[in-house]
């Protein structure tokens, strides 16, 4: 068993290094989608938080309340409700994205999108009011205060974008539910793991985790590093 | 023509309770005033009204001329609020002051010349490349007139500036708030206690049961005596 771990390990790392066409583009697949659902998603889900954060009004901690809710939701049931929505048979299946890499992506903003709300939303809580006023009291309008207002929590506003990625880019669910799994189409690393290890490859499956653990670590090494290696200010 | 600042009727509540219900506040060019009153009055939140940080429940302010730019709503670009603790955004003394210049669309080289103008102006030169987050509680509220200075503000409220600072930080703001008033500013100055900073005023106001009234300054209370 041993001998067999090892074995699948070095042959996994030989799969990487010499960088194998059919594994690569998986990779490439998983990048290009998780990369465009981040960027679509981090802009308004920011807003949205600023928008809790900072203005009050009727039902806002229910709001709150179900965004929290929503970033509790599986990644699987997210893919059956977009299943559902994109079927042929579905309200949005004239759109015939179901199995396309866009609807992995409409997935994946719809995975990131509260948590980056939620994590946004506490960014700014933390935030002293005094700055929003400060901004303005100084001639910022309103567009400037709020970027002034981004500009001092960017590291917390990082680390929501950061989460964000990481749990778009490791979910299974959803990309297997509407993206198919499709060779060199909608297959990305999660589900290529799921998929060869169920067929017994390991080596394959293994090398893909390892993308996704050195990309975990080059995260947060480099949110860190930006931090000041989490000391106080 | 000077800027010239009138508030009617101005009332503000939280729920039930009324925190106060001004009927006429005038504040002119180059006034001083020291606004008085206990903890808890208000003092802070009239003065944020007044520099249109806050809204009153009821009532008018009105700042002649009026220079408000076409995105801002209720904030007068001549019209400067301190908090009693200054926030100072990240990063370096220089970039503080620089802030409220860099929003004017300014060129740099002005800029530049303005910033170290300022760092003259407040005695922080030796600072200027520091983490604002770094300086004293002193020095903060120097760097925070220089930050107000460099937008030649036309009416400036103070929030209790000299709270929690030592004799020496007194007598640097003082300086600073000198230096603006016969720039020309007006400043209102809110405190329940006096200091050197209070005896610059050349009015007082007292704040009291949710009213706004003229008060003798201590000076005039020494002379009276």
């Amino acid at each position: 068993m041993q001998d067999n771990l090892l074995e699948t390990s070095m042959l996994s790392l030989q799969l990487l290094f010499s960088l194998d066409a059919e594994l690569w583009d998986i990779i490439g697949v998983s990048f290009r989608v998780s990369i465009t659902a981040i960027l679509i998603a981090t802009l308004p889900a920011i807003l949205v938080g600023f928008f809790l954060a900072m203005v009050d009004f009727k039902g806002r901690w229910m709001v709150i309340a179900l965004f929290n809710a929503l970033m509790a939701v599986p990644t699987v049931v997210v893919g059956l409700t977009l299943y559902l929505l994109l079927s042929r048979s579905g309200p949005l299946g004239d759109l015939h994205l179901l199995f396309t890499q866009p609807a992995m992506i409409i997935g994946q903003v719809a995975l990131a999108f509260p948590l980056l709300v939620c994590m946004s939303h506490s960014a700014f809580q933390s935030i002293d009011k005094r700055a929003w006023e400060t901004a303005r009291t100084l001639g910022a309008n309103c567009f400037f205060a709020v970027t002034t207002i981004m500009k001092e929590a960017r590291f917390a506003l990082l680390a929501a974008v950061l989460a964000g990625f990481g749990r778009i880019i490791s979910e299974v669910g959803c990309s297997m539910m509407i993206g198919g799994n499709i060779m060199s189409y909608t297959r990305n690393i999660p589900t290529a793991i799921a998929l060869e290890t169920s067929k017994g490859m390991f080596a394959q499956g293994i090398a893909l985790g390892l993308v996704l653990l050195v990309l975990a670590l080059l995260l947060n090494f480099t949110l860190a590093s930006i931090r000041g290696k989490g000391r106080l200010v | 023509m000077g800027l010239e600042l009138t508030a009617s009727n101005i009332v503000k509540r939280f729920g039930e309770r009324e925190l106060f219900n001004i009927e006429q506040l005038q504040v002119q060019e180059g006034e001083s005033l020291h606004l008085s009153g206990d903890n808890g009055v208000g003092k802070t939140t009239l003065m944020k009204i007044l520099a249109g940080l806050d809204k009153p429940c009821a009532g008018r302010i009105n700042v002649t001329p009026n220079l408000k730019g076409r995105w801002s709503t209720s904030l007068h670009p001549k019209v400067i609020y301190l908090h009693q603790t200054p926030y100072l955004f990240s990063g370096s003394v220089k970039d503080n002051i620089a802030y409220g210049l860099k929003l004017k669309g300014i060129s740099r080289g002005q800029i530049k010349r303005t910033v170290q103008s300022a760092l003259e102006w407040a005695r922080l030169e030796e600072f200027a490349d520091h983490a604002a987050h770094s300086l004293s509680g002193g020095e903060k509220q120097r760097l925070a007139l220089a930050r107000a200075w460099v937008l030649t503000p036309g009416l400036l409220f103070l929030d209790e500036p000299t709270a929690n600072l030592d004799k020496q930080s007194v007598d640097s703001v003082t300086e600073l708030v000198r230096k603006m008033v016969d720039g020309g500013a007006a400043v209102m100055i809110s405190s329940h206690q006096t200091n050197p900073l209070t005896e610059l005023c050349q009015r007082s106001l007292l704040l009291a049961d949710g009213k706004v009234s003229e008060s003798l300054l201590p000076k005039e209370m020494f002379f009276d005596a």
